[in-house]
């Protein structure tokens, strides 16, 4: 029988483990820490301040690229209406928000996770400049060759720099050293309010971010290449308001991006998060009297996927969900774990499991006031009537109907109090506390009020523990990205199925007898 | 027999072995109904011809209770759920006079009242699972004499734990003022080991304390020579061809008219049998185990196999 059990929960356990591997190796699934280096959890936030009319305020948001994956995106709307939209010429991605007339400030997130890759690129060394390159640019890529408000391309200042600069070399790459070096070498970097527009930060040679990707662009555009601004953040964990711009070049077929601030010729590292494309503001609003925003960075560690086999493809609203069933196994292991190895009495076996649920929604505090008030009154209520002679299955009905009864008692105190936590009880955790009523009424009538209390004890801890473990975030990760895990809760609770060792609480019941057979024994 | 133990049981049966390697491996399912329902124990065990308390009428729908009037007749009864656990639902009246019926305890009761408690019966308020219970009335055990200064309260009872037809351990239950007149250890109940070969007791064990003295009389718990002992354990090996349970107890009273009658069976027999004996239940276990052609046996050798393994260990 037993070796049976063993085999198969060490099958049971071996097949998990080989269904984590294939994950982990072919199913870009991933835990290893080198990945944690370019795995990201951004959360942009943005406090704006009403200044009494309607207002509306847009971010741009990371796109999808080839280096660069967005993925569990979530926003916080605080009751604003949201729309995402295309902007029609730099066809970059923005989340706009609206308000009715705001007094006052509002706080809204954005929070995403994102899987930057770092790239180089190579610029053939016979590649020339093309004199009709016009003619092969697609119709939306025109724009970034044309001059714009902070980019003047057709200006003759700028076409003189570029002549002192490149001279008469024709060779795409060299003509892009060139300008890289001249506006890394020549413009001294220096953090300012508003980035200077190109003619600007060429005739004072000095500029930040903004000012010098201007420049580039401008000089780029001038000499026949298609630029354009790039921005976003330069992530690293921790909180920040600084955003940084950096310049991409349409060179054989590609855009290829440049950095003269930090350096990066033709290539970008793996923590530079693209939020725009284009000579454009990251954040814009109208109506507001000013907006505060921050970004709070911090590395993530559960990867996208893109599997049809991983959770992960579910509708985002369903993960917490689906997370907390996942947990409901782990759940009861704990309660057989407790039950069998240590001997806690509890109200049957899921019990505690569906409290730590309860618990899980109302917070473990609130939840602990509440199955002692609805257990106390319950007692009480329960006195009446066993003086009245109800039978029993009225009786009980009688007790959920009270628990009710209480319940929303406490609901309309919590609003009148202002404790709105307590409205976020849902049906889920009446329905378990009523229940755990009808169980502590049914002990309390078959073994007495003493056997009653120690069982509700018993699931009240069990439930508590069992809701701290349910509760780390790292778990829920795993299981949700790795659901096999369950098989190996499975095999340990075969194994715990076939344990036949005494329980610890049976270790005190027969204390008398085990010091009287140690006796025996030494004699 | 298991992976990993990391108590030193010392010979003492837990609940977790008691389970998977006794009562799920020695008792099928099938066979629960036999002696989880009292009236179907019953009627086995009237059909092997083993003496049990007389059965007067049951009581099976809400509609039949009006046939419970036919109690005005009676002056002596005890009123049982058929399912009920642990001696739970159990009404003994021992007195009637115009104003109505007296319980063993004293406790004054009407016609309502009863009718009260047959309908909580019905709900299954008593029954394992809460399901829909039957009620009967049978016969008022009245205790052997030798009892007599324990029996304030109740009447005690004899368990013999029955391991593949071979009796291995036995206490004398004794009801408490605690336990309000129940021989059931879990509700207070004082539990005496028993020799299994004289059939006298030893110390006994109360709320899992060991004692020495009755806790409401004071009288010493060891020395009663129990009546009838090799009857009873005689009865009791004959049971195990009935019910075909591999590991179960044995509920005996003993009528003062009538002698040891069988009251009911238990397919999970308690721990605390133990503590009452001073003695674990492994070794005893083991030693039938040991024994290779016992499912052969008959009644008769079984009892000498018990005498055997008692003796050794």
């Amino acid at each position: 029988m037993n070796k049976k059990v063993y085999l198969l929960s060490a099958v049971l356990m071996i097949t998990a483990g080989v269904l984590f591997y294939l994950r982990l190796s072919f199913g870009g699934q991933s835990i290893r820490p080198e990945f944690d280096q370019h795995l990201w959890r951004v959360e942009i936030g943005m406090t704006p301040h009403g200044s009494g009319s309607r207002a509306s305020f847009r971010l741009t948001l990371p796109a999808e690229t080839e280096r660069q994956t967005i993925y569990n995106e979530n926003f916080e709307n605080s009751g604003l209406s949201f729309a995402i939209q295309e902007s029609k010429l730099t066809k970059n991605r923005m989340g706009r928000w609206q308000t009715q007339i705001l007094d006052g400030a509002k706080s809204v997130k954005y929070i995403f996770s994102a899987q930057l890759k770092s790239q180089t690129f190579d610029i053939p060394p016979d590649l020339r400049l093309d004199p009709a390159i016009k003619d092969h640019l697609a119709p939306e890529d025109q724009l970034w060759l044309k001059p714009s408000e902070f980019i003047q391309s057709d200006n003759k200042k700028i076409r003189h720099y570029l002549r002192k600069i490149i001279g008469r070399e024709k060779h795409t790459g060299k003509v892009m050293h060139k300008l890289f070096d001249f506006v890394r070498g020549q413009v001294q970097y220096q953090s300012e309010k508003g980035s200077k527009d190109a003619l600007e930060t060429l005739k004072q040679l000095t500029a930040d971010c903004g000012g010098q990707a201007r420049a580039m662009v401008a000089l780029s555009r001038a000499a026949g290449i298609p630029s354009r601004v790039v921005g976003g953040l330069v992530l690293e964990p921790g909180v920040k308001q600084i955003t940084h711009a950096w310049v991409e070049n349409y060179i054989g077929g590609q855009w290829i991006p440049f950095d003269t601030v930090n350096n990066h010729f033709a290539s970008i590292p793996n923590h530079y998060l693209v939020l725009y494309k284009g000579d454009v503001v990251l954040l814009r609003h109208s109506g507001l009297a000013k907006i505060d925003y921050y970004f709070s960075v911090n590395f993530e560690t559960m990867p996208p996927v893109d599997q049809p086999w991983s959770l992960y493809i579910l509708p985002v609203h369903f993960h917490g969900v689906t997370k907390m069933l996942l947990l409901i196994p782990l759940g009861t292991l704990i309660v057989a774990l407790t039950r069998i190895i240590i001997g806690i009495p509890t109200f049957g076996t899921f019990g505690p499991i569906l409290l730590a649920i309860a618990f899980e929604e109302v917070l473990l505090v609130p939840g602990l006031l509440f199955v002692t008030l609805v257990l106390t009154i319950n007692c009480l209520v329960r006195r009446l009537l066993d003086h009245l002679k109800i039978l029993i299955i009225p009786k009980l009905a009688i007790l959920v109907t009270m628990v009710v009864l209480i319940l929303i008692s406490v609901m309309m105190l919590s609003v009148h109090v202002g404790q709105l936590r307590m409205l976020y009880v849902s049906a889920f955790p009446i329905i378990i506390m009523t229940w755990m009523t009808e169980r502590f009424s049914v002990l309390q009538i078959e073994d007495g009020t003493l056997a009653a209390i120690k069982s509700s004890l018993g699931t009240v801890i069990v439930s508590c523990l069992a809701y701290f473990v349910m509760d780390i975030p790292k778990l829920r990760s795993y299981f949700f990205a790795f659901p096999e895990l369950l098989l190996v809760n499975i095999a340990i609770l075969l194994l715990l199925g076939r344990y036949t060792g005494i329980r610890l609480t049976e270790l005190w019941r027969f204390r008398d007898l085990h010091k009287l057979q140690e006796e025996k024994n030494r004699s | 027999m298991s992976f990993f133990h990391p108590f030193r049981d010392n010979g003492i049966l837990g609940m977790n072995r008691r389970n998977a390697c006794y009562t799920l491996r020695y008792n099928p399912r099938k066979f629960y109904p036999l002696v989880d329902d009292k009236l179907q124990t019953k009627q086995l065990l009237e059909e092997h011809a083993i003496p049990t308390p007389i059965l007067y009428f049951e009581i099976r729908y809400e509609f039949e209770l009006k046939y419970l009037r036919q109690i005005k007749h009676l002056k002596k009864f005890a009123i049982k759920p058929a399912r009920g656990a642990e001696g739970r639902g159990i009404l003994v009246i021992a007195d009637k006079d115009e104003q109505g019926w007296k319980t063993s305890g004293g406790e004054r009761l009407t016609m309502e009242d009863i009718e009260y408690h047959v309908s909580n019966i019905l709900a299954g308020l008593y029954s394992l699972s809460g399901v829909d219970d039957h009620a009967f009335i049978e016969y008022f055990v009245q205790s052997h004499p030798v009892f007599r200064p324990f029996t304030e309260k109740g009447v005690p009872d004899i368990r013999v734990i029955l391991y593949r037809g071979v009796p291995v351990m036995s206490m004398l239950r004794l009801p408490t003022m605690e336990s309000r007149g129940k021989a059931n250890l879990h509700q207070g109940a004082v539990g005496a080991g028993v020799d299994m070969l004289s059939g006298i007791t030893v110390g006994g064990v109360h709320k899992n304390m060991l004692i020495e003295k009755h806790p409401d009389t004071g009288q010493p718990i060891a020395g009663i020579t129990l009546p009838h002992w090799n009857y009873i354990l005689e009865t009791a090996v004959k049971t195990y061809e009935i019910f075909k349970l591999g590991y179960f107890g044995i509920d005996f009273v003993i009528d003062r008219y009538l002698g040891p009658l069988i009251l009911e069976l238990n397919a999970r027999p308690g721990l605390s049998i133990q503590l009452a004996n001073r003695h674990g239940l492994l070794p005893r276990l083991s030693a039938v185990d040991r024994q290779t052609d016992i499912e052969t046996l008959a009644p008769r050798d079984r009892l000498a196999l018990s005498r055997e393994i008692v003796t050794a260990v």
